[in-house]
Order: C-alpha cells, then structure tokens, then sequence
C-alpha cells in the first residue's frame, strides 16, 4: 500500500499553530479522533515519548502508537509555522510532523512497514530540502507520492 | 463497565501494545532510540495502572494477556475481533459491565461511533 493513499487532505495542516509538544500532538489527534477516544490515543503517543523522542533529527518528529481506539491506520500531518521544541534527537526544533496511529490488529503489519517508509521518505525530505516547498495539502500529498516513487525505483 | 475502569483497562492495554512492539525486529530496524531508564519508568507506570482497577480485573486482564498477549478485543460487526466468532445478541451493544467474549474470554471492547 502506498502512503500517498493513506494521506487525506483535511489531515494535512501546513499552517500549525507552533505550541508545546503536547499540544501539537493533540492538534493533530484531534483532526483524526474526538472525546475520550482522542484522550486515550494522546495519552499513548505521550508515553511513547517518554521512551525516547520520535523527533528522529532534521526537523522531523514521527510521533507514533497503537490504539484501541482506531479501526485502521490513521495518519496526520502538521507543519509548523515556526520551528517548534521536541525534544528531537539532535535538539534541533522541528516543523514537520507525521502522526500515525495503528489498531491493535494490523493483519500484514501495515503499521510497521508504513511507520518505516514514512522515516524513509522524511529522510528524503530533509536531504533534498523540501519540507517547506508544498504550499497546499494536495502539492504535499503529490510531493509524497514522487519520492516514494523514486525511493521504490531505487531498490 | 464504568467510564473510570474502561479507561484504566484502555491505557493499560495500549501501553501493553507499545511496550510489545518494543522488542519486534521490524520496529527495531526502524532504528528510534529507546532510553532504557524511561523504559523500566513506564513498567512502574503499567504496576499503577494495573492497581488502579479493582483486584478482580486486573487478575482477569493478567491471565488474558498471558494466555492470548492481547486481553482486550473490539467488538465490530457483532463479531469479536479477537477470535473472530459471532457474539450473542445480548453482547452486541455497550455494557455497563466488564464483559468477556463467551467464545475466547477475551475483553470486549465496543468502539465510539
Ligand atoms: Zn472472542
């Protein structure tokens, strides 16, 4: 499965309001799920980071978990408009953001794979410099689509 | 069952399905640095929760996630997800009870809509 067809438009928000870590992952859980099912998946994503920060360095932070409370994976995107603090690896601040959320049962393991390709394709991002080139949801999701069509070609 | 437990058994299993996927080798490879001092703190974290809930379920909760390593199923489509059998009418909707699946003992768990 590719990734640009797990992205939907109304869960890319390239204009983030910057804040705290905690608050960005709400945010972004919130165009996803809402009530105590977003509580639940916010309070997993932060124990997540207790284990170490998912700002993976150049910007770029994976926040990641399973969930009771999603039926399938579930992604969002967020970039900030101004580089925000997350603990990254390198202590770098970050501005783009992939959330990603899978269900318990994931026949295939979907979840984990996905979770390798979108590190892989971020990786991409920082090295060609393109995390601030998509002005639109749609231009992000066609950004995605080409480098992971480049990535595959390489193999 | 009551909101409070149905939480405390939802945190406990999705920390217990992120600590499991801790140590598969495809998460490994991905390569983020886990701390292992954060680790052993999450494991107290988990003691907590577990003693959050009445002694009765979290015994219950302990020998499912032994016998089965995921105690809790989500119910969908009136099947139980965990061993993929009908469930009786009665079990269909949301009780107020900590409820098991007849079949497999597992948890139910009914999604929000
Ligand atoms: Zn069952």
């Amino acid at each position: 499965m590719n990734l640009a067809s797990l992205l939907s438009k109304e869960r890319i928000n390239l204009e983030l309001k910057p804040g705290k870590k905690e608050e960005i992952i709400k945010d972004l859980v919130y165009s996803i799920k809402k009530g105590s099912d977003a509580e639940l998946i916010v309070s997993t994503l932060l124990k997540r980071e207790e284990l170490g920060s998912t700002g993976i360095g150049k910007s770029i932070a994976i926040p990641h978990c399973r969930s009771l409370a999603v039926e399938k994976l579930e992604i969002s995107v967020g970039r900030t408009t101004k580089p925000i603090n997350f603990n990254a690896i390198d202590k770098k601040p970050v501005s783009l953001i992939f959330l990603i959320i899978a269900p318990p049962q994931d026949p295939g393991n979907q979840y984990l794979i996905t979770l390798g390709k979108i590190v892989q394709i971020a990786k991409e991002m920082t090295k060609k410099n393109l995390i601030q080139k998509p002005q639109t949801p749609e231009e992000f999701i066609t950004l995605i689509n080409k480098i992971e069509k480049d990535i595959g070609k390489r193999k | 069952m009551s909101d409070v437990i149905e939480m405390h058994l939802k945190l406990l299993f999705d920390l217990d399905t992120l600590l499991a996927d801790l140590e598969e080798p495809v998460y490994k490879k991905i390569g983020f640095k886990i701390g292992d001092t954060e680790r052993m703190a999450l494991l107290g974290r988990r003691s907590d929760l577990l003693k959050k809930l009445p002694r009765e379920i979290a015994e219950v909760y302990e020998m499912l996630k032994k016998r089965y390593q995921q105690a809790i199923a989500p119910v969908e489509n009136g099947f139980c997800f965990g061993c993929f059998q009908q469930l009786p009418t009665q079990l269909l909707t949301r009780s107020k009870e900590v409820t098991t699946c007849p079949n497999c003992g597992r948890i139910l768990y009914w999604r929000e809509k």
